[in-house]
């Protein structure tokens, strides 16, 4: 059992004269026991990062720590930690036992009974018994898998390092193993370091989740807290399916104005109301960006023909044209537009129920308590939802 | 439907006949030969006619068998360790070159890769000046020759094998790496997280996965080997310890007569291993050409 520790870890590759910076900055703490999801966009940095807890690539500057002790130089064979591959990387010559015993032969002394019983034993775990005198081109990918795991876990590492292994698997299997791979790490309590870009799987599996983005780390923090409170758009966006709306907004005075042509601004404007709580965070005049969740916008049918005029009654309800739906089942996608001269789009999660049909007109309600404001520059984050809900999430913790 | 199956019968008649007519046209130099070789006269008939009921004889057989059989000897203990070790060495340098990362490895890459284009000739001199002069291994291991079954030749035979092995070298280790380059990375770092050194991944991992590429080199460099008339020649001549293309290359030379008949029996005895070879790895070769 480890505490994994990055402290500044940065790492650079050359190219030419040149070099390139794959992981920036980044600090961290992996707890004891605990199970950390590495997520973000292809190249961003987290399959380094991960290669470099693994010790197969050096880390440039920062300190690596397993137990306070620095591990930057620790040869990977020396390092006690697992991992789990995309590919599985099976030895194909090797039965499926031949390829758990491999790592044990390799790196203990342990006599050939106690290897065998220590394969025995993790074989029936991951309930692949049947499968040991096979050899890996004999099996499926769900077995491959579960091969890949027992190989990792029959050494009883300190930590599993894992590189997007359920990415090969089908849709369903997919699911199912998820969960069996949570309730396994759960059982063992090894600390875990799990690399994805589906942030269905970071959200899911997750103690607490890490945001990588062009080899920065953009915020660490559980689940829901990064869902509910995102340190910047781009963890807005990239958490949470569908993605977060965004509108771009001009802050004037306590209206914040969305207009796609500047020449005629009362045609297309959309203006929503800067909320009372909100109005420290922003400044006037600057530039922010609204975002607020598909399933914080309701969509009710309108009452009849309507004009199409950016502004209706109320000052949170807009008027909009249904482009397209997404039948999900349990839910709509309904993907909208605000009007024939505003075309900026947005979508909302609609009950499975209701009835929207593409080129309806509906009336879609963006509570004041369900959006965020990002910084129209940097993007952090200047005002996050209304502070019942995330106390609500931080009593749940 | 009649019809049908009419025309694919023509196709198919078409398709055996023109495989039937290229069979006879690739095979009738070999069976000119061996018709040569079984007949009294060569000059008698068509070359490619069999013998007359009187005209057969395997005496032609017997006088090549006798006169290339020392030779034959010589050619196996010359060509099996000088394929073995080329391609083990091939193998070796592939997976330390492509497999391993290090420091300054690419300019030695070039030197191995610039060592295929080397040509034969070019080493002829250097190579019997080397042996003869620097390292005369005869010599230098003249204490082994008390020793039963070896002979003072079979020091020449050793500045062969050792010539051929580091000529194979180059070609091998660029068929190794480049069946090495599709092995996939992950396996390898999966092998160093199991806690395996380079050494043992070698010999764990690697030489068990190159089955099919050794078969290929294998093959390759046997032939090769076997067949090599011009290094027999500079490092030994046609001494005791020839290999078999030597006294080949003076079977059936006379004053008085051209000797095709003992010349293409001599021919068959000495390809015959190579053939051998050839079918005993066959399948392995064919897995290993088609990566």
């Amino acid at each position: 059992m480890a505490t994994l520790e990055l402290d500044h870890v940065t790492k650079g590759f050359d190219d030419g004269d040149e070099t390139i910076i794959a992981v920036d900055d980044v600090s961290m703490t992996i707890d004891d026991g605990e199970f950390l999801v590495l997520v973000g966009p292809s190249g961003c940095g987290k399959s380094t990062t991960l290669r470099m807890m693994a010790g197969l690539e050096t880390v440039s500057t920062g300190a690596l720590r397993l137990d306070d002790e620095v591990i930057n130089d620790v040869k990977p064979k020396d390092r006690e930690v697992a991992m789990v591959f995309q590919s599985y990387a099976l030895y194909p010559h090797m039965t499926v036992s031949g390829n758990m015993r491999f790592g044990l032969e390799e790196s203990t002394d342990m006599s050939d009974e106690r290897i065998q019983s220590r394969v025995t034993e993790t074989a029936a775990l991951l309930d692949i018994d049947a499968l040991l005198d096979r050899k890996p081109a004999e099996l499926s990918g769900g077995q491959q898998q579960r091969v890949a795991l027992g190989r990792a876990i029959v050494r009883d590492p300190q930590v599993f390092l894992m590189d997007e292994p359920l990415s090969n698997l089908d849709a369903k299997l997919r699911s199912d193993m998820r969960t069996e791979l949570q309730r396994l790490q759960e059982d063992l309590g090894t600390t875990t370091v799990y690399v994805t870009h589906d942030q269905t799987e970071a959200m899911t599996m997750g103690d607490r989740i890490a945001i990588l983005n062009d080899g920065r780390l953009q915020q660490v923090a559980t689940p829901l807290e990064a869902y509910h409170r995102p340190a910047n758009r781009f963890v807005a966006g990239f958490i949470g399916e569908p993605s977060m709306n965004f509108f771009e907004m001009d802050v004037q005075g306590e209206q914040l104005i969305h207009s796609t042509t500047q020449s005629q601004p009362h045609e297309d404007t959309v203006t929503y109301p800067l909320p009372q709580d909100a109005r420290h965070a922003v400044a006037d005049g600057t530039q922010v960006t609204l975002g607020v969740r598909p399933a914080s916008i309701e969509v009710t049918q309108a009452p009849g023909p309507v004009e199409f005029v950016s502004k209706v009654s109320a000052d949170h309800d807009f008027e909009a044209v249904v482009d397209v739906v997404e039948p999900m089942g349990n839910e709509n996608n309904v993907h909208l537009s605000f009007s024939e001269k505003n075309h900026t789009t947005f979508v909302a999660t609609t009950d499975g129920e209701s009835n929207v049909a593409t080129g309806q007109s509906v009336i879609a309600h963006i509570p004041e308590s369900a959006i965020h404001l990002f910084d129209g520059d940097t993007g952090e984050a200047l005002y996050n939802r209304s502070h019942t809900d995330t106390e609500a999430v931080e009593s749940v913790q | 439907m009649l019809v049908l199956n009419r025309s694919i019968g023509t196709q198919r008649l078409l398709l055996y006949g023109m495989l039937v007519a290229l069979a006879g046209f690739y095979l009738l130099p070999i069976e000119t030969g061996l018709m040569t070789s079984i007949k009294t006269n060569p000059l008698s008939t068509a070359p490619f006619l069999p013998p007359g009921p009187d005209g057969l004889t395997l005496d032609k057989w017997n006088t090549a068998f006798s006169q290339l059989s020392t030779g034959l000897i010589n050619s196996i203990v010359l060509a099996v360790p000088a394929t073995v070790f080329s391609a083990l060495f091939g193998s070796m340098a592939a997976y330390g070159l492509t497999t391993l990362n290090w420091r300054g490895q690419l300019p030695i890459l070039v030197l191995f890769i610039a060592g295929i284009f080397i040509p034969y000739q070019a080493v002829l001199i250097p190579l019997s000046k080397f042996w003869a002069v620097y390292v005369p291994l005869d010599e230098l291991l003249a204490a082994l020759w008390g020793l039963p079954l070896l002979e003072p030749y079979h020091g020449d035979l050793l500045a062969l094998i050792i010539s051929h092995v580091a000529y194979g070298i180059p070609i091998t280790t660029l068929l190794f790496r480049t069946y090495y380059r599709n092995f996939s990375e992950e396996m390898i770092a999966a092998a160093q997280l199991d806690g395996a050194t380079p050494a043992r991944i070698y010999w764990r991992i690697m030489l068990p996965l190159s089955v099919p590429m050794f078969a290929v080199t294998l093959i390759y460099q046997f032939t090769q080997v076997w067949n090599d008339l011009l290094f027999a020649l500079v490092v030994m001549g046609p001494s005791e310890g020839a290999p078999v293309t030597v006294p080949l290359s003076q079977l059936g030379a006379s004053l008085s007569e051209i000797g095709f008949g003992v010349r293409m029996a001599g021919a068959f005895i000495a390809a015959l291993p190579t053939i051998i070879v050839y079918i005993i790895f066959g399948e392995q070769f064919a897995k290993g050409v088609a990566t």
